[in-house]
Parts: C-alpha cells; structure tokens; sequence
C-alpha cells in the first residue's frame, strides 16, 4: 500500500540542515579570517572524527557492555536473529550484527557508519519487557536508522559543532603574550560559544525529527504501527500508569490524583528524542490512515 | 549508491521508500528450467513443495487480499491439482504453501498469487518465495526474493546452521539460468523450526 508521505517533516528537517549548514560556513569564515593556528586542532578533530566514525560500532558496543551473539546461542539469540532476518529482508538491507546488553533498562540502539557494518543491539531487559510484535516494531526503528544512514548524519552534524566546542574550551592556549595577538583568539572563542550553543540545538532539533523517521519506517516495514506505539508506552512506563483497577472502585481517589508535570519550551528544545505522547500521536495517525485509506 | 538514495537517506526517508518498493515478480520464472537442471546436473529432486512468504499488514484491505489470494489458489488447484494451505509461523509470518509433484504448476501458482498481492498493491510485503529440493538428507531451497528481484540458495543444517560449501555449489551452477543475488549480504536465512521440516513448518 502506499503512504502518504510526511512533508511538514521532511521540510522541518531540510531547513534544520539548511541552517546547520549555513551556520557552519559562517564560522569557518569567521576562523580563516581570524585564527591563524587553526591546522593543529582540525587535524586534532579529523583524526578524532576519523576513529569515531570507523570504531563508532565497537565503542557503542563495548560502553553498552554488549555481546554479538550468533544464531545459535540460546533460544533468544535465535528469535532475535530470525526477526532481524526477516525485517531487514523488508527493509532491503544487509543483515546487521546481533547484540545483547545485559541490562534490565528496557533499550535498543543501532551502531555503524555504513549498511554494511552495522549492528543492532537490545538489553536484556527489552527483551523481557516486550512481545513479540512490540519487539519488532522497536527492531524495525532501529533497522530505520540503519536504513537512514543515522550514525553518518549525525556524525557529520556534530563535526564542527565539537570542534567550536574544543575552541571555546582550549582556544586561550593559543593567544600570545600581546594584547594585539590576543584579540583573534578571543573573537575566535566568542564566535565559537555562539556556533557551539546554536548548533547544539539544531543537533538536538535534527536527532528528533529523525526519530520521527525510523518510527515511519518502522510502522512501514512491519507493517503495524500500533505495535511500535505499545512498544513505545511500555518502555516509557506508562503502560503501569493505566488504572487496571475499575474506576468506581477509586472514583473517591479521583481528587488525589496528580496531574503529570508537563516539561516545559526549554527541557523541550534540550532533548533529543520527542515525548512519547507525540510519537505515539503521529503512529496513531498511521494506523487511522492504513485502515481508511 | 545514486545521489538520490545519498539525498533519501540524509532526509530520513530510505526507510520508508524502501519497505515500499515494488515487488520484482519478473525472474521468478526462471525457476521452472532451474528444475530440470537442478535434477540432470546435481541430481536434487523437486520436494514437491513450494511457499510464498509475506508479512502482513495490519488492516482490513490486506485481510480482504489474503482471501482474494486463496480464492484463486483455490479456483487453480480445480485445474492443476496443486494444493494449497495458509499457516502462519512461530515468527508471525504467514505463508501460503503449496503442493505439487509437477513443479511447473508450483511456479505458476506461486506466480498467481504474487501477482494477486501487487495488483491491490501490496507487493512489498511479499518477501520471498521458496522452491524445496531434496537429495538424500540434505535438503536445499532456491529463495526468491521479491525485494531484490533475484534468487539465492539456501541450504540449512539443523536449525541454525547453513551448508555454504552446497550454497555455494548451487550458486555456480545455476548461475546464469537463474538470476543470482550476487551480494551474500542479502542471502538471509529462513530457518525452519525442527531439524527436518521445510521452514513454513
């Protein structure tokens, strides 16, 4: 079937890109114009970029404390590889590595800068939380990201946006005993803060919108947005918020009951994942227009 | 890599595209001379069995495709003698798995009702079509996959295990009669539940 494609998205995250990028040709103006001991430290970062994005999967796995397992280690491996298998069949993708974090925190991540050499991974705690078709639905997010080349874009986002960052950090090694030389470095360091402050959200902005995309891409490949949504109300917990107890048995609790803080404008543009409300509203919208198409 | 999928993927939107793409029925055909060579070159014998994979959608139009697709299986079988069952597996795939000792009538049915899923548009959730063999204890499959649009051996060993050094064996000789997937990244397992069954068990 076909879906009706999510333009206000696709826009929102053009135009983020759009002023990540001009804002990064602002500031490598403003440092070739007023920095002049600039080699060492972007070499610094290539290098620095360099082993992030080739040894990003083997960090991620390691500080994860996860282990790839094969098809035949236990009963779950098995599961977990047979619907990795079959989802990424749907996807059009190259099998990923297997992994298992022993965890109880209910999690999922994907790693690698390429289709290629990339590798799933879930806790053990996700595996217990979750059904079958939650748990594909949460696979199917993380073979999105995959699929969108995640860890690569936001690799690159994130380039300048370090290196302003080492600038207002260590830039002050740089200025010379004279006032006059000391001048570039400090407007160096000022341009930077801006850059590092600025670009931080628009990283922030980016990392969420592409979370609204794997979900996309989860509920179209399996097919089944509901599932990614229960998945999504479970791991958050609020799936134990549901009164299970019937409503005339607490009716007289009602006036105790506190409404949830909602986070505010600032803890918003922080976070780089949406509220679950809104990622479930938008796989709700997905189900409704499957069924009515 | 094409400047389209570089500008797909930085947009966030290979995911979706590709869960999307069309099924690729076109070389599916291949398989009824494979039969013949498969037999005469490395004497595998038809197992008599073939089964198409899809993952469902969860919707009252794909429920209502899944009949259509039964319904003409069912109005085939009167003609050719071709069984057919639906089962759905531990995974929560269904399969519709069909019985034939003619394997010319399995392509064709198993061509039916691929097409019956892409005329009412739900070609991408077909995954694959599966043709059996059997020599002895070993037993092989030519896997179809719709999203490629080419076949890959697949030869298990118990339940976890594949035969690559037979794969491998298959791939060179019906290489240029089939269509092969010629990138192993993409030669997934399906693996059948009990030592001996036909994955669709």
């Amino acid at each position: 079937m076909e879906w009706k494609p999510d333009w206000g998205l696709r826009g929102r995250m053009a135009f983020t890109m759009f002023l990540l990028f001009a804002l990064y040709i602002v500031f490598a103006g403003v440092l070739v114009a007023y920095f002049q001991s600039l080699t060492i430290m972007v070499l610094f970062m290539g290098v620095f970029l360099f082993a992030q994005f080739f040894f990003s999967d083997k960090i991620a796995l390691y500080s994860m404390g996860a282990r790839v397992v094969d098809e035949d280690d236990g009963p779950q491996a098995q599961k977990l590889h047979a619907m990795i298998g079959r989802l990424s069949q749907q996807a059009d993708l190259p099998k990923p590595k297997v992994a298992i974090s022993d965890s109880s925190m209910p999690n999922a991540f994907a790693t690698g800068r390429s289709q290629k050499n990339s590798a799933v991974c879930v806790t053990t705690g996700l595996l217990r939380t979750l059904d079958d078709d939650e748990l594909e639905g949460v696979l199917a997010h993380e073979l999105a990201h995959v699929k969108n080349r995640d860890v690569m874009v936001m690799t690159i986002a994130s380039f300048l946006s370090s290196i302003a960052f080492l600038i207002v950090r260590w830039g002050w090694l740089f200025g010379g005993d004279d006032n006059r030389q000391n001048m570039p470095v400090i407007v160096a360091i000022i341009a930077s803060l801006l850059v590092w402050i600025i670009s931080y959200l628009l990283i922030r902005a980016l990392s969420r919108y592409r979370e609204y995309s794997a979900d996309r891409g989860a509920a179209i490949i399996t097919g089944r947005p509901s599932a990614l949504a229960s998945a999504l109300l479970k791991i958050s917990g609020r799936m134990e918020n549901v009164p299970k107890r019937d409503m005339r048995e607490t009716s007289e609790m009602n006036a105790f009951f506190i409404i949830p803080i909602k986070s505010d404008f600032i803890g918003k543009l922080f976070s780089t994942h949406p509220s679950t409300e809104k990622r479930v509203e938008r796989l709700r919208d997905m189900e409704r227009e499957m069924e009515t198409f | 890599m094409g400047l389209l999928d570089s500008l797909r993927s930085v947009l966030g939107i290979s995911a979706e595209s590709d869960a999307t793409s069309r099924a690729d029925p076109d070389d599916l055909f291949g398989m009824s001379t494979a039969y013949l060579t498969m037999e005469a070159d490395l004497r595998f014998d038809s197992a008599d069995e073939a089964a198409l994979c899809f993952s469902s959608v969860d919707s009252t139009d794909f429920e209502d495709t899944v009949d259509a697709v039964e319904a003409i299986l069912s109005a085939g079988s009167e003609e050719t003698g071709t069984e057919f069952k639906r089962h759905t597996d531990g995974h929560g795939y269904n399969w519709v798995v069909l019985v034939d000792d003619d394997p010319e009538d399995l392509v064709t049915s198993i061509h039916f009702a691929a097409d019956e899923f892409i005329e009412r548009g739900y070609g991408s959730r077909l995954l694959a079509a599966l043709f059996g063999f059997r020599k002895a204890d070993d037993r092989v499959y030519w896997i179809y996959s719709f999203r490629r649009g080419a076949y890959y051996p697949f030869a298990p060993q118990g339940t976890s295990k594949r035969n690559q050094q037979l794969e491998f064996k298959l791939e060179s000789v019906l290489d240029g009669e089939l269509e092969i997937e010629d990138d192993e990244g993409y030669w997934y397992p399906l693996w059948p539940s009990t030592p001996n069954g036909h994955p669709w068990e």
